[in-house]
């Protein structure tokens, strides 16, 4: 009986739950703005050659540039995902993508370097902050059984756009100058505001509560605020210990992002070698995202399991890359190098999608959000820490077995989540209001999507 | 071109590990000549394993450069031969001389004055025709040349930098240089919109407030006393309009992209409401009263449209 409700009341333009047909445009809309996000600013390097002869500073005040834009956009999503949760996705996303553009091109007219801290760094990383979580929490939303898939092929842009844009930005700066170059980015990055209008109205995921009165107290709009954060997250123990882990992964994850051409260089190999390696671990970072995302969705294992698996792999592999170097053999360095590259890709889609198995499909939103706010701590420290670990030791080896030795540790944080060790997943959680949601997640959902509309 | 064929007493820097023939005579000199300047004077001594080699100087300062040549000979070993110098491939005037086999080998000798430009260049020493050593004399050249213009804007400045490297010598100081149409033309610090900075190894010259004119290429000199090697990096001054073009192409796609991406929205949203306009009034109902509704043909219309 109620499922003919169900579809009767579905609006009429989903299946029964939502698991492709919209969601896979929504999945290229990510594809897209992920690039533009991220694969832009892992292509800003090209452009500190050019400021630092510009504005003759040191090279690392010029990269604090994209220190600024990394941590507005982590620091800034908490935000975005509150704003979705009190207005909706395809508003915060279309101003996140103008604020990421307008930022640029302010950028393009800086004259001292503090402007480009203040444009390219402040207001591009608060466009891109509005932007990312929202719009991973969106696709999510619409996936069920396909949804690590949808995301693997979703992040898979960041090595694939970080290919094209190297080219493209050179070109860009190369005929235009940085100025003209950074107003051509901006104009590309608006391109992020067509990838929110995608976003339908009625297939958002639904609001947690509604406030019945509307007060202006202080208190109450506190309340609100505080719903909105999903800050009660915060004094959960699943998702503490689910943040604490990914804290520790994001510790070791990008060191050898930062030192493995250094060190392949120090340890003898050419320049064209080195980069090379990093080439290959890029090529396969692809590869084991969409793999990953594929084979998780197939419902052999449960997905935590899975993400344990590839960050304990991860782990190994960083710990075993200057061990593989050492040996002088480069067949070995590249070995190690393909499989960490696989390894990584495949546990970045699998810390997204275990998310909703933790929290519930609902507050994803907020705790997308206070996750990578949480996280960008660990990113900030990670980097300098194995840089000090080199300068101390002298080579780079006691950094990469720290690192890996950090994913390990996230990893046996993680098994110290409640229901770790079962087969099956845990019972979802339940929320104040609706009983309905412990036991038929996906389908309470559904059903207040035609709530939506009515009110619409 | 001068060219003095002296044999005068020598400070020999021997860098090359073979035999040397060492000449401290005051041989048969034809002419009386005496040094007349106060230029310090080097050797340079090759022997020739094979038929050519080419040997690259860098001098920094004018001198009285002396370069030997020994050549082992071929098979024949003949007792005389002619051995004469060439400069830039043309013939050194009076060079020619016979050489004489000395202990298995010949030996040519000659004597430069190097002290600019037009001094320094390839010196060849000729062995009848059959072995050719060449000196290549040269004051250090300027690496790391930036091949593509640089690009900037009007009412903009930019930064054109020219840089010796850690391993060749300091110059003494840089010049700037602009091509004038036929020659090359000073830039001079004190003019309003030019600074130059230098750096011992690096130079920097700043430009305030381009205009269009300002395009073309710019030739850096590194100053030592024997000559000023120079680099050219090409300015191209552009204007805003340049990547507004692109720009503005962006920004109509993607507001194009949004029109239509909403209008489409629209139109299926409109299809939905006309579709769900019949049993409107049975979606304020309570459920129950659906299942009357299903003879009606309501939910399969609304069925329809998935």
């Amino acid at each position: 009986m109620s499922k003919p409700k169900a579809k009767a009341e579905s609006g009429g333009d989903e299946a029964e739950l939502p698991d492709g047909g919209w969601g896979w445009v929504l999945v290229a809309a990510l594809f897209i703005s992920t690039s533009l996000v991220f694969g832009l600013m892992r292509s800003l390097g090209i452009f500190f050659v050019e400021f630092v002869q510009y504005f003759e500073e040191s090279a690392q005040a010029i990269s604090w540039i994209s220190s600024t834009g990394l941590a507005a956009q982590q620091f800034f999503s908490p935000l975005g995902a509150a704003l979705c949760n009190a207005y909706n996705a395809r508003l915060v996303v279309m101003v996140g993508g103008f604020l990421a553009g307008f930022g640029l091109i302010l950028a393009s007219q800086a004259t001292s370097l503090v402007h480009l801290y203040l444009t390219m760094g402040l207001i591009s990383g608060l466009g891109w902050g509005l932007v990312f979580t929202p719009m991973v929490a969106t696709v999510m939303a619409n996936f069920t059984r396909r949804r690590t898939l949808a995301l693997g092929v979703a992040f898979s842009s960041i090595g694939l756009s970080s290919f094209a844009f190297n080219p493209l930005f050179q070109l860009l700066v190369e005929t235009y100058a940085w100025r003209g170059a950074l107003l051509i980015l901006g104009g590309l990055s608006l391109n992020i505001i067509p990838c929110g209008a995608l976003i339908r109205p009625q297939q958002q995921r639904p609001k947690p509560k509604v406030v019945s009165v509307k007060t202006t107290s202080c208190a109450a709009l506190l309340q609100r605020v505080f719903s909105y954060l999903e800050l009660s997250l915060l004094l959960e123990r699943p998702y503490l210990t689910y943040t604490l882990g990914v804290t520790l992964f994001n510790v070791g994850y990008f060191v050898p992002y930062f030192h493995l051409v250094a060190h392949s260089r120090q340890v003898g190999f050419s320049e064209y070698e080195a980069a090379f390696v990093m080439s290959a671990a890029g090529a396969t970072d692809i590869l084991g995202r969409v793999t990953s995302g594929w084979f998780s969705d197939l419902g052999y294992f449960r997905l935590i399991h899975l993400m344990s698996l590839w960050t304990a792999l991860a782990g190994v592999f960083i710990m075993l890359l200057p061990v593989s170097s050492l040996s002088g053999s480069y067949a070995a360095l590249m070995v190690i190098s393909l499989l960490y590259g696989f390894c990584s890709g495949a546990l970045t889609s699998l810390v997204f999608a275990v998310v909703p198995k933790i929290v519930g499909v609902q507050r994803m939103m907020g705790a997308l959000g206070l996750l990578q706010l949480i996280e960008s701590g660990a990113g900030l420290l990670g980097g300098p820490l194995s840089g000090l670990l080199r300068d101390v030791t002298g080579n780079y080896t006691a950094s990469f077995v720290v690192a890996g030795s950090f994913l390990i540790l996230g990893t046996l944080t993680m098994a110290t989540l409640p229901h770790f060790f079962s087969c099956t997943d845990p019972p979802q959680r339940c929320s104040q209001n609706d009983k309905d949601a412990c036991s038929h997640p996906e389908l309470h959902q559904m059903n207040s999507i035609p709530s939506d509309t009515m009110v619409q | 071109m001068a060219l003095s064929m002296i044999y005068s007493p020598l400070l020999l820097l021997l860098v090359s590990c073979s035999r040397r023939v060492v000449s401290k005579t005051t041989g048969p000199t034809p002419a009386p000549l005496v040094p007349t300047s106060t230029l310090p004077t080097y050797v340079k001594s090759v022997v020739l394993k094979g038929e050519s080699h080419t040997e690259r100087l860098e001098l920094l300062n004018p001198v009285n450069l002396t370069l030997e040549c020994t050549w082992a000979g071929n098979q024949n070993k003949e007792p005389n031969i002619t051995g004469w110098w060439l400069k830039d491939g043309n013939d050194v005037p009076n060079s020619r001389v016979p050489v004489e086999l000395q202990n298995e080998q010949y030996n040519l000798r000659g004597v430069f004055s190097v002290n600019n430009d037009t001094t320094l260049g390839n010196y060849s020493c000729v062995f009848a025709n059959e072995a050719r050593i060449d000196f290549l004399l040269e004051a250090p050249q300027i690496g790391d040349v930036r091949e593509k213009p640089i690009v900037s804007y009007i009412g903009d400045s930019t930064v054109i930098t020219c840089k010796m490297d850690d391993t060749k010598p300091m110059p003494i100081t840089w010049n700037w240089f602009r091509d004038n149409g036929t020659e090359k033309e000073q830039i001079i610090a004190e003019s309003s919109r030019f600074e130059i900075k230098n750096d011992e190894r690096k130079t920097r010259l700043v430009v305030h407030d381009l205009t269009e004119e300002d395009s073309g290429l710019y030739y850096c000199g590194a100053v030592f006393a024997i000559s000023t090697p120079m680099s050219h990096v090409k300015l191209k001054v552009i204007t805003i309009m340049e990547p507004l073009k692109p720009f503005l192409a962006i920004l109509v796609e993607v507001v194009v992209l949004v029109a239509a991406i909403l209008l489409y929205e629209k139109t299926q949203s409109k299809k939905k409401a006309t579709a769900e306009n019949v049993p409107s009034a049975d979606q304020n109902n309570t459920v129950t009263q659906e299942e009357p509704n299903g003879p009606e043909g309501s939910p399969s219309t609304r069925q329809r449209k998935v």
